[in-house]
This record gives structure tokens, C-alpha cells and sequence, in this order.
């Protein structure tokens, strides 16, 4: 949002958050859509101001600070492509780079020529191609079970709501307060032996899939959601004779995108980094996603194309990150509601 | 409506048949034996990412094989035994048919009833009785029962060194060091003159206790001692400490000694063949690895020699077992038994598999020759060197330091009580000497042998 | 369509399973079945199993019972105490690099009035580089030799080579070092967000009454800030506590145990020695951190509460 171009009342904004009244999305917080309300509001009734910060503009009039400003701008602006985006361009240089220069002369110009070959090599002897896809594979499928399991618990506890939705609610809660670090233990041995089937998930990407969707923040953001949801067009579908998994997909889904999206971005995000529990479920190299199989040929790859493989392994976020950028930043600005 | 209904139901069921799915998916492996009678067989195969000349050979022999046992279908798995993922992997079921274990863990494997009974397998191979009888022993479980067959070698530790930096600093290289001392004064000179390390040491997790212990052993000392059913830990024998005090003489002294400590046996032989460090001392075959993992070559400048010794101090010598999942099916152990013999085994007893494994290896730029301490006995182990001479590729006049005593150097067995425990007490006080210059070494070895007794005591 | 017409408020009326099913409950049980089945057999069961096997022992094959001798070998652990220092001075030095800095950027970036979107994206992009592949290169970018990548940045302005994770002293806050690079953007761009929400009101008042640039920032900012400067702050406290991925893929905990962490001493009790995981002391080990970090997320939502409906 810039002051050119202010963002009229009607366009899609973030749907939690950025106010820290708004951050929480957690029992008892605010509703969602009431904060929502507030805010759009704000933003017609104050278009001009929009944009207004601690700093005037009759403040930016004044020489020294203008000028103090100026300088801390620009000096913030160096300061962040030297700290934030340099050592992604040294990677981007080691991953062209001949091991043997990379190991003593790291930042010397290309002495000796450019290896491009190392590029080759950790896309084929390293086949980071296939730990790539597996990646992808992984945060698909985590991504459904998340899903899948915060809509349909969502419209249950918010929209159905049978006699016994209060008590999973509570159940559902109660997991908030649990760390995921509990869980590593007897979630693995569980994973070993699932109860009833008794088959193992270890070397199965359900292993990883499946304790995805036990995400107890997402049930909980997706109900307050539809909390607030009007309950006017609920009765009107009803009236007209659709049935509750009608108005499921037909009425609330469709209503549901902006909470979706930031379900979404949080669960593939989180697959994306997620290390400890993919290393020890998935042992099978085949089934590895790059976060575990990168530290376990460390030891034995060549410097230079070690440096490649995890280039390659950081391009594709970057270029979604570029593309993305306004989602992922939106994401974030929610973020702090969630990374615990 | 009610299409929109069915399509509710089936995605709200999509869970429960995820979960049979994978239950269907997942009955597969176990079994392993297909309806035409053929039996499938995972086994461990190569370290990750080994170089494709390695996987190519590993490929080959596979297929001969299989050519072989038309019955038997192997597919071979990338396998690293660390102490700090083989219980997850045991636990998880995920260890492929035919795994690999160090000598000292079997008994412990064995009595939690974690390996397969393997000994009407193992009575059936025609060389049963010729194995050396303690190795043996070591497999066998206190039923009498065998549950793991000695395989690969037995390595004795040794010392690797970089010729090419020995001639750069003004050193012979076909006069390695011999004692310790020498050690030191060669890896000065080296660092001076080169500026690059002259030694380095494994501290990371349990491979640097391993090394301090192999250490320890080369100067006369031991780190445990058994009188019957009693051991005792001695962590603090003056020979450890001895070391230790020699490895911070380099490390705060002469500046010579690579100042990382988070080199495990991987990570430093990946170093090695970076041309980071001069000399350091590992397995007697690490150079399998080096050409296998590190792409070294036979012109690289590779040298090898014996630990330095004194006191009446020997090479630590230690070995690998093969093992079948409790787990495999009784065609599975037997199909097991036969990879075993002709991976491991038969390359070292039949003139025609010896020939045939090491000329694959020699056309795939594998290592061939590479020295041992033999499983059988020493005749046996020079007439299978003496079939494969053709296609010998290590730099054996470079080896000369280890060849020439490896059979007379004392050799000295891995603990065998809490062995991985003992080690993991050990690295940190590695780490302690190489990063500390204040680090009191007494009082560290006191801490660690009381929690290594505690350990016994258990 | 009959069934239909009890969607948004079931009967409460007791009856027959007939009954039950026209009044929806079937339909509310589909819609249940997937957070049932996934909650129950990856969260619940988890849980109970979590506490019953703290109190037992068990190498999978044969388990029992062992009262509370769990806990107390955890305690007896040596390391315990080592793990504890070192997990709470982690989340010190995260808080000292990683608290005011963002803060001050984002106070900054704020007033920026051209391509503010390049600030943001510039902060936020070491966040998208997945942190297996940050570490990794830090690692390298660590190495301790004088011809390592920091090292020989450090010769450029006289500084002797630094030994980075092969010391003692440094190894830590190396860690926390990369960890900030990899974190800050995401704290910048939530304080952004919370700067944006500033009331202008605010500004405009503070302005009729003369205040400066710095008054309007320490006096209208800051203190508008605070709900979201504590929320961070617990977030990082709780974060910090669990800390894994640095420590293991780094150190392995060392050098000498100095960045072995709560969770990389869980880690090693279950999945550390070769011959069979400790679960059991493990669990235990587990339940305790919960605990601690239950309070903090107790406190975290208590406050998230009460910022919310002020």
C-alpha cells in the first residue's frame, strides 16, 4: 500500500492482521471479520492518511531531518544487500566456482575460471531434480491434510455444531499448549505402528503427510473465520434447499478464500522447512525432500558442487518469493501469531 | 445435491483411505517374495552420495548376481552407519535386508533380539569353519546361535598422509614419521612451510572417541579393562592424557593441527582429498572411501603408514559384521547369506570371483589391493592378492610404512563393553582440548572416566 | 431436503438413531471424521503415550514400568544443566541480536517513501532460503582456516582469523548469528505491520503539541508497540527453546558440549546410541520442556487476549 494508489475498501486485504489488536487469531481474540470491518472503515474514512507514519510531511520539510533521514535510508539500504542478499550472491559465486579456489581464495574473483560444471553435476550426480520434486510432493500433500482436516473441523465446530462440538473444541485447544517437541517421541513410535492398520508410515510420505493435518492452529483460525461469516446467507441456502455439505462447498468454501490462502501459505511454508521430522521418517533417500538429504551428502560432495546443489536448492523459493512477494510478506506480517 | 453430497463424503473418507493405502503400500517390502517365486532383497549398498564410477561397479555386481541366482532380486541401498541414526533406522524398520554393524555392537544387537538366526545359513557356506574363531565369535550369541558373519576386513588404524605437501615442505615422503613426536615435528614443518595443516583429528561425535582411543592404544594405554564378567573404565589412563596433551601442544603450541572440530570420519577424509590437512590417522582401507566418495586418484599422492607406537602400544584394529533384519522372511535370510558370500566373502576365498570383482572395480576406476588385516588367514589373504595382481590400482609403493608391519604390529580389539557410549563420553574432551587452551585435561578425564564406570556399573 | 433444515442449529431433542440421522448427525460426523481420526492418532494419542511412557521403559520389544526413574536419571544427567545454560543463553543472544535491530530497521523502513516495497523484499529474502541450505552455507562461511570466507573479510581490516564454531565461546553465538540472518525479516515485516496500524490520530495530537520527530517516535510509536514488541518476545522465547536444526546440522552440539541444546539432548537420549533409543528418558525430558513452554503460551495467549480486546 503506497499512498499513490490507496486501496479502495473492496479489495482483498490481508484478512487477520497486521494490527496487533488483530494479530491473535486465537480463542477469545477478536473476530476476524469485525476487525476487518473496523478496518476498512478506517481506510475510506481516512484514505488521505493512509499512509501517515511517525514522520510528517511538514517534518520531512525540515533540513536535518531530511538529511538524517536521507542518510539512514540509504546507509539501511546498503546495509541490507551487504548483510541480507550478500551471502546469497557468494553462493551464487561458490556454485560456479572450482573447489579448489572456493577452498583457498573463497573470495577472490574467479581466478582460475568458472566451473559451470558443478552446476551440472549437482543436478545429476546429486540429482537435487528428484529431492526437489520429492519437496514439492511433501509440501502438496502436507498441504491438503491441512486443509482437508481445518475446513472440515472448522465448519463443524462453527457451523454444525453437534452436542459434542464443544468438547472437541476443547481437545482441539488443549493441543495449542502442547509443544511439538512432546510429540517427537511418542509420535514417532506411533507413526511405526499406526494404531488399528499396524503398518508402518516410516518411508512413506503419509508419514509426513498425515501428523501435518494435526494442526490445531489452523482448526482454530479457519473456525473464527466462519464465525463471522454472515449467518444471513447461510439460512437464505438453507431456504432455498441445500443440504450441509451444499452449503459446504457451494456457500462457505467459496466465501473462505482469504483464509485459505493464509492456510495455505503457512502449511507450505512450514513443510518447506520442516527438518527433524522428515529426517526421521523418511530414511529412504528416494523419499528425501533437499532439507534432509543436503546435510547428509555434505561430507562426501565436492565442495563446488555442494555449493551448487544448494544454490539450485535456493533459487526456485527465491523466484516464488519474487513473484509472490506481496503474499509472502502478508504472511508474515501474520506470522507472529503463529510461529510458535 | 447429491453428487455435491457424494463428493463431500468421498473427500472426508480420503483420510481413512490414505491410511489403507498406505497400509497396502507399505505390506509390499516386508514380504518381498513375489508370486513367480523370486525373492527380493535389500542390502547396503554404497555411503550417500558415493561417485557414479562406484555406483556403476556396485550395479554391475548386482547384475552378475542376479545373472547367478535368477531367483534372487538385490537392490542395493545407500548405507552410512552412524551411531547417531542406526537406532532410528532399527527402530523404524527401514535397515535394508543385509545391513552392516561394527564388531562391538553385535552382542548387544544379539541379546536384544534385534538380529535374525542366521546359522543354518551360515553352516551351509563350504568356508564355515575357516573363519579366524574370535572374529566369529563376536556374531555368535549366547545360544550358540549365529547371528552376524564377519565381512568386509578387519581394518587397523593407521596413518593417511598428502605426499605432495610433504614434498612442499622439504619432507621425504617415502620416510612417514614413526613416532609421535616426529608426527608433531613433520606437521610443523608443514604448516610453516605450506601454511596448510599438518594434522588433523576426528572430534565429532563418537568417531572422536574412536581415534582417541586408537590413540591411546598406539602409546600402550587402554581405555577399559576386563577381568571376567567385571569391567572397569580407564578413560584416565596416562596414555589418553598423553595425547590429549600432545594434540594441544599442536593445536595452542605450534598452530599445526586443523582447528575444527566437527570433522567426523566423512567429513574428514572429505578434507583430506581437499588438500586441507596433511596427516591423519583413520581405518587402514579409508582409501576405499576416498576413491569411492572423494574421487582421489591413483596419482593424487596418497600415502599411507602405521601408527606411530610406543610402550608397547599397537594399531586399535576393529571390524564390520553383516547382519540380516529380524524382520526377513526365511527366503529372504537365505537369499541374504548368498549376497553376503558373494559380496563380502567370496572375493577373498575364490579365484574366479576375486578376479571378476576386482577387474569391475579396475574398469570402473574403483580401488583394487587396498591393505587389510584378512578376515581368514594371512596365506589366504596374500594368494587372493596374488589372483587380482593384474589389476592392482593403489599406490602400493606408497603404502610401504603400513605394509610392512601391518602383520607384525601389535593389534589391539575395540572395547567391548558400552563401546559407543565410551566413545560419546570421549569426543567432548577432544573438542575441549583443540578449543580450550585452559582446558584441564585431569580433570576432564576424571568427569568422563566416573560417568564410563557409571556406565558399566549399570 | 427435509434432513437438510437443521444445518445451523441441531435439535437438541433426544431419539431414535432415525432421528439422529434426519437431524444431521450423520452428516456432522463425516465432516467430524477427519479431525477425529487425524487428531486422535497424531495428536492425542501422541500425548497420552508421551506421558505413560515417561513413567516406563522400553527398548520396543519389552516395557515396564519405572516410576519416576525417568525423571530423575534426566536430572541426574550431567548434561541437563549444560543443555539448560546453553538453550537460555541461545535465547538470550537471539533476543540481543535479533529484538532491537529489526525494530530499529522497521521504525526506519517506515518512513522510507520511495520503493519501500525493495526494503521489505530486500529484509524478508534470507527468510525464503530454506534453513537447511542457510546452515550449510554458514558452515562454510565459518571455517576457521585464515582462508575461510568470514576470516578473509576480517583480513581485509586487520582483524586475525577468528575461529568461529571450533570455539568454545564463539561457536554459540556463531549460531545465533546465522539464525538471526535467516529470522530477521520475518520480525521486521511484523513490525512493519504493527507500525502501519499506528492510529494517525495519534500523530496529528502529538503534533498539535509541538512534538518533534524523536518525541513522536518514543513517546506515540514505542508505546503503541509494546503489545506486539512482548508477543515477539515470548514467540522468540518459546522458538529459541526448541531449537534443533542449528545446534545438530552446525556443532552436533559441540565443540566440548557448549551448544548442545534441550532438544538436541531429547534428540540423543531417542535417537543417539547405536544399540537402542531411550525413550522413555527422553519423554520425560520432553514433558518437562512442555511444561515450561505451556506457561509461556499461557502467558503468550492470556496477553494476545487482552491486546485484542483493548
Amino acid at each position: 500500500m503506497t499512498t499513490t494508489s490507496p486501496i479502495p475498501p473492496t479489495t482483498p486485504r490481508p484478512v487477520l492482521g497486521t494490527v496487533p489488536g488483530e494479530v491473535p487469531v486465537i480463542p477469545g481474540a477478536e473476530p476476524v471479520g469485525a476487525a476487518r470491518a473496523r478496518r476498512a472503515r478506517k481506510a475510506s474514512s481516512s484514505d488521505t492518511t493512509d499512509d501517515r507514519s511517525a514522520v510528517s510531511v511538514s517534518d520531512w520539510r525540515r533540513p536535518s531531518v531530511r538529511w538524517s533521514l536521507g542518510t539512514s535510508h540509504w546507509l539501511l539500504l546498503v546495509l541490507l544487500v551487504v548483510w541480507c542478499v550478500g551471502p546469497l550472491l557468494l553462493l551464487a559465486k561458490f556454485a560456479v566456482t572450482p573447489t579448489q579456489d572456493i577452498l583457498r581464495t573463497p573470495m577472490a574473483i574467479f581466478p582460475n575460471g568458472i566451473a559451470w560444471s558443478n552446476l551440472s553435476e549437482a543436478w545429476n550426480d546429486v540429482q537435487v531434480s528428484k529431492y526437489f520434486a520429492n519437496t514439492i510432493v511433501l509440501a502438496a500433500g502436507a498441504w491438503f491434510s491441512q486443509i482437508l482436516v481445518a475446513t472440515t473441523g472448522g465448519y463443524l465446530l462453527s457451523v454444525l455444531r453437534p452436542r459434542y462440538a464443544r468438547v472437541l473444541q476443547g481437545a482441539v485447544l488443549a493441543t495449542l499448549f502442547v509443544p511439538a517437541v512432546v510429540l517427537l517421541v511418542p509420535l514417532y513410535l506411533t507413526v511405526l505402528d499406526t494404531p488399528v492398520f499396524h503398518t508402518s508410515l516410516v518411508n512413506s510420505f503419509w508419514g509426513v503427510w498425515l501428523p501435518a493435518g494435526a494442526s490445531a492452529f489452523n482448526v482454530v483460525l479457519v473456525q473464527r473465520f466462519f464465525d463471522n461469516l454472515p449467518r444471513e446467507v447461510f439460512e437464505a441456502a438453507r431456504v432455498d434447499g441445500a443440504g450441509p455439505y451444499r452449503l459446504f462447498w457451494s456457500i462457505v468454501l467459496p466465501m473462505s478464500k482469504p483464509i485459505l490462502g493464509v492456510v495455505s501459505i503457512f502449511a507450505v511454508i512450514a513443510s518447506w522447512k520442516d527438518f527433524l521430522w522428515p529426517l526421521l521418517v523418511l530414511r529412504n533417500p528416494d523419499l528425501q525432500p533437499l532439507s534432509v538429504r543436503l546435510p547428509s551428502i555434505e561430507a562426501t560432495t565436492d565442495k563446488g558442487v555442494l555449493m551448487a546443489a544448494l544454490a539450485i536448492s535456493t533459487l526456485i523459493p527465491i523466484v516464488l518469493f519474487l513473484v509472490f512477494q506481496r503474499m509472502f510478506l502478508r504472511g508474515a506480517g501474520l506470522g507472529g501469531a503463529v510461529k510458535g | 445435491m447429491r453428487s455435491s453430497r457424494t463428493t463431500a463424503l468421498a473427500m472426508a473418507g480420503v483420510l481413512s483411505l490414505g491410511l489403507l493405502a498406505a497400509c497396502s503400500t507399505d505390506d509390499e517390502p516386508s514380504g518381498g517374495e513375489s508370486a513367480d517365486g523370486t525373492v527380493t532383497i535389500t542390502v547396503a549398498g554404497l555411503q550417500p552420495g558415493a561417485e557414479t564410477e562406484a555406483v556403476d561397479a556396485l550395479n554391475e555386481r548386482v547384475a552378475e548376481f542376479e545373472a547367478a541366482n535368477p531367483d534372487i532380486n538385490v537392490e542395493p541401498e545407500e548405507y552410512n552407519w552412524l551411531a547417531s541414526t542406526f537406532s532410528a533406522q532399527l527402530a523404524g524398520g527401514t535397515l535394508p535386508n543385509v545391513f552392516e554393524i561394527p564388531l562391538t555392537d553385535a552382542k548387544t544387537l544379539i541379546e536384544n533380539g534385534q538380529l535374525a538366526d542366521i546359522s543354518e545359513q551360515f553352516d551351509s557356506l563350504s568356508f564355515a569353519d575357516d573363519f579366524n574363531e574370535n572374529l566369529l565369535e563376536s556374531g555368535t550369541g549366547s545360544d550358540g546361535k549365529v547371528y552376524a558373519i564377519p565381512a568386509k576386513s578387519i581394518y587397523g588404524v593407521a596413518l593417511h598422509y598428502n605426499r605432495n605437501l610433504f614434498e612442499q615442505a622439504g619432507l621425504d615422503p617415502d620416510q612417514p614419521p614413526t613416532t609421535w613426536e616426529e608426527v608433531r615435528e613433520y606437521a610443523k614443518t608443514i604448516h610453516d612451510a605450506t601454511g596448510v595443516a599438518g594434522y588433523a583429528t576426528m572430534a565429532l561425535d563418537n568417531a572422536g572417541g574412536w581415534q582417541l582411543a586408537a590413540a591411546a592404544n598406539s602409546r600402550g594405554g587402554v581405555i577399559q579393562e576386563q577381568d571376567g564378567d567385571a569391567y572397569t573404565a580407564t578413560l584416565d589412563d596416562p596414555a589418553v592424557k598423553e595425547h590429549l596433551e600432545w594434540l594441544h601442544a599442536l593445536r595452542f603450541e605450534d598452530n599445526s593441527i586443523l582447528p575444527r572440530t566437527d570433522l567426523g570420519w566423512g567429513e574428514i577424509n572429505e578434507a583430506f582429498a581437499g588438500g586441507q590437512l596433511a596427516m591423519y590417522t583413520s581405518g587402514s582401507d579409508v582409501y576405499n572411501a576416498l576413491v569411492e566418495n572423494n574421487g582421489m586418484t591413483e596419482d593424487w599422492g596418497y600415502g599411507l603408514t602405521a601408527i606411530p607406537t610406543s610402550n608397547g602400544g599397537g594399531a586399535l584394529t576393529g571390524g564390520t559384521l553383516a547382519a540380516v533384519t529380524q524382520e526377513s522372511t526365511d527366503a529372504q535370510k537365505d537369499a541374504a547369506v548368498k549376497w553376503i558370500d558373494f559380496w563380502y566373502l567370496s572375493k577373498m576365498l575364490d579365484q574366479d570371483q576375486a578376479v571378476a570383482d576386482a577387474k569391475l572395480r579396475n574398469e570402473n576406476d574403483q580401488a583394487v589391493g587396498t591393505p587389510v588385516l584378512p578376515i581368514f588367514s594371512e596365506e589366504q589373504y596374500a594368494t587372493s592378492l596374488e589372483w587380482v595382481k593384474d589389476y592392482i590400482n593403489v599406490p602400493l609403493e606408497n603404502m610401504k610404512g603400513y605394509t610392512d608391519v601391518m602383520f607384525t604390529q601389535p593389534s589391539i580389539g575395540e572395547i567391548s563393553a558400552s563401546t559407543q557410549d565410551t566413545y560419546a563420553l570421549l569426543f567432548p574432551v577432544v573438542q575441549a582440548v583443540l578449543t580450550d587452551e585452559n582446558a584441564d585435561i585431569d580433570a576432564l578425564l576424571e568427569t568422563a572416566n566416573a560417568q564410563g564406570q557409571a556406565l558399566l556399573d549399570q | 431436503m427435509t434432513t437438510d433444515d437443521v444445518v445451523l442449529a441441531p435439535r437438541r431433542r433426544p431419539g431414535t438413531p432415525l432421528t439422529w440421522v434426519r437431524g444431521g448427525g450423520l452428516s456432522a460426523l463425516v465432516f467430524a471424521l477427519p479431525l477425529l481420526v487425524i487428531f486422535g492418532v497424531f495428536s492425542w494419542l501422541p500425548i497420552v503415550r508421551a506421558v505413560v511412557m515417561s513413567f516406563q521403559k522400553t527398548n520396543l520389544i519389552t516395557t515396564s514400568w519405572v516410576g519416576l526413574q525417568n525423571f530423575q536419571n534426566v536430572f541426574a544427567d550431567p548434561l541437563l544443566p549444560v543443555a539448560t545454560r546453553n538453550t537460555l543463553w541461545f535465547a538470550l543472544l537471539a533476543l540481543v541480536f535479533g529484538y532491537p535491530i529489526p525494530l530499529v530497521a522497521a521504525v526506519l523502513m517506515r518512513e522510507v517513501r520511495r520503493a519501500k516495497g525493495l526494503y521489505s523484499a530486500l529484509a524478508y529474502l534470507p527468510v525464503v532460503v530454506p534453513p537447511v541450505v542457510a546452515v550449510l552455507l554458514w558452515k562454510f562461511f565459518y571455517d576457521p582456516r585464515p582462508e575461510g570466507v568470514f576470516n578473509t573479510i576480517l583480513g581485509w581490516v586487520g582483524v586475525p582469523p577468528q575461529p568461529w564454531l571450533q570455539s568454545m565461546t564463539m561457536a554459540m553465538p556463531s549460531l545465533v548469528l546465522e539464525a538471526t540472518w535467516a529470522a530477521a525479516g520475518g520480525t521486521v515485516v511484523i513490525y512493519l505491520a504493527a507500525l502501519t496500524a499506528v492510529p494517525p490520530e495519534l500523530y496529528d495530537a502529538a503534533e498539535v503539541d509541538g512534538a518533534g520527530v524523536w518525541r513522536k517516535v518514543w513517546h506515540v510509536l514505542v508505546p503503541q508497540l509494546r503489545g506486539v514488541l512482548f508477543i515477539t518476545l515470548i514467540l522468540q522465547v518459546i522458538g529459541t527453546a526448541q531449537v534443533f536444526l542449528e545446534p545438530y546440522l552446525f556443532t552436533g552440539g559441540g565443540p566440548a558440549n557448549a551448544t548442545v541444546t534441550i532438544l538436541l539432548l531429547i534428540y540423543r537420549y531417542a535417537f543417539g546410541n547405536s544399540l537402542g533409543g531411550n525413550y522413555g528418558e527422553a519423554t520425560a525430558l520432553s514433558l518437562l520442556l512442555a511444561v515450561f513452554l505451556a506457561v509461556m503460551s499461557l502467558v503468550y495467549f492470556r496477553l494476545t487476549r487482552r491486546w485484542s480486546t483493548s
